[in-house]
């Protein structure tokens, strides 16, 4: 067991220069025009829905819309503050209204139709489709928000995580919504909470363990001995 | 003497006053050049980083102290604090105030520390009376002085034939043959000898154990 006073020294010695975070809402701010950018790009892949100017006169579809919408950006910009430790915790509640507008207005949607046995062959369902492009819209957002919250890792991993992951759900159903014909919301729900939940389980089994390295790691760089501590 | 009475009120309040002001003021400067070591250390500044981490070690042993009773918990709480530091001193931003920071920070790992104490004490089971083999008050000692001298007592009030048959063969450890050289006796006769003293030591012995 390394004594305090080398511990110290051995830190001091590997303070190597950082480069600081810039400020929460200019880092949301920067995850949210890589989430525009990224939705621009499947609109030119897949092509908008049609009926979508038709759906935008229904004041539910639209405020719905909006709520997902802004559900995505204060969810965003929350996770953003309390990934850093010296913010309230209640930076959680920024996105709390939104998302009671955005849930009263969702429905079962096409989580019911997955597969359909036809008279000739198996048909796949409008599920299969939405859930292709769920896919394909929140994965890159998710790996691309958990790279910038990875400082959170050692302090607040799991409400960065779970706030991370309903902005990233949030911004995915509002994507859908401008794609699809039937509501994907709660399959987003699920897939994107289900996976923030398998995120926290892992950072909860392994964090621990993973910091021990890192800080050993550093420990025997500044010390510059070879045993562990 | 009642006239003066509000008036002293009215100074010892405003001393209280001033010390507090005075109190917040030295806090508050504190704060500021932690805050420029914290920004000199992200820089690289070796000698900075080492007089920070070395001024807010005591504030963060204090702290960890006000929860955790090991000295040993205590210290290992304190290196943990310090390595989270260490790893995330990119999160800081030195136009805020660094005690907060510091604060999250190490309010954290004792939190962590608690939950680790609390988890493996919930696999633990105390040892009490019931989980020893032997329920025995009396001290498991395999030889005593006092046990040699009550023994040696004992021999002593055997009869003549049992007392040196005894003492050839069990004290002197010598074989049948030697002793009956030595005593005169048969070697019948000291077997017989030697275990009527047995019987009869442990009859005194005992008895003498047993009104203990």
């Amino acid at each position: 067991m390394i004594t305090t006073p080398d511990l110290i020294a051995a830190l001091a010695a590997d303070a190597t220069p950082v480069k600081r975070l810039r400020p929460p809402l200019a880092r949301a701010a920067a995850w949210l025009i890589f989430a525009v950018l990224l939705i621009a790009a499947i609109a030119v892949v897949h092509g908008l829905r049609p009926d979508l100017a038709e759906r935008l006169r229904q004041p539910v579809f639209t405020l719905g819309i909006v709520a997902s919408l802004v559900t995505g950006i204060l969810a965003a910009v929350a996770s953003f503050l309390v990934s850093l430790p010296d913010r309230s915790r209640l930076w959680l509640l920024l996105p709390a209204p939104s998302i009671a507008v955005w849930l009263s207005t969702i429905g079962y949607g096409c989580l019911t139709d997955w597969v359909s046995l036809g008279p000739d062959s198996v048909r796949v369902g409008v599920a299969v489709r939405c859930f292709v492009t769920l896919v394909a819209t929140s994965l890159p957002l998710s790996l691309v928000l958990l790279s910038m919250l990875r400082h959170a890792a050692p302090l607040r991993p799991t409400l960065a995580t779970l706030t991370g992951s309903l902005s990233v759900a949030a911004i995915t159903a509002t994507a859908l919504s401008l794609f699809h014909n039937p509501d994907a919301t709660i399959m987003i729900l699920i897939w994107n909470l289900g996976t923030s939940v398998l995120i926290v389980a892992l950072a909860c089994t392994f964090g621990p363990r993973m910091f021990f390295r890192v800080s050993r790691r550093v420990v025997l760089r500044g010390s510059g001995e070879k045993r562990p501590i | 003497m009642s006239s003066s009475r509000p008036s002293s009120f009215i100074t010892a309040a405003t001393g209280t006053t001033r010390r507090k002001d005075a109190a917040d003021a030295a806090s508050a400067a504190r704060d500021r050049d932690r805050a420029a070591l914290m920004a000199r250390a992200q820089a690289g500044e070796r000698e900075a980083y080492r007089r920070l981490l070395e001024e807010i070690t005591p504030f963060i042993r204090a702290l960890a102290s006000r929860h955790l009773r090991d000295v040993s918990e205590v210290e290992d709480t304190v290196q943990d604090v310090l390595l989270t530091i260490h790893v995330i001193r990119h999160t800081y931003d030195p136009s805020r105030p660094f005690a907060p920071w510091l604060a999250a920070i190490a309010n954290r790992r004792i939190v962590d520390r608690l939950r680790t104490q609390a988890r493996s004490s919930l696999r633990q089971t105390p040892l009490n009376s019931k989980h020893e083999t032997f329920l025995v008050t009396e001290p498991k000692l395999e030889y005593t002085g006092s046990d040699a001298a009550v023994l040696h007592t004992a021999i002593e009030c055997l009869p003549a034939g049992q007392r040196q048959a005894i003492k050839l063969l069990k004290l002197e450890e010598m074989s049948l043959r030697e002793a009956a050289a030595q005593s005169g006796m048969s070697i019948a006769a000291l077997k017989v000898a030697t275990h009527r003293a047995v019987s009869s030591l442990r009859k005194m012995l005992g008895g003498q154990r047993r009104s203990k």
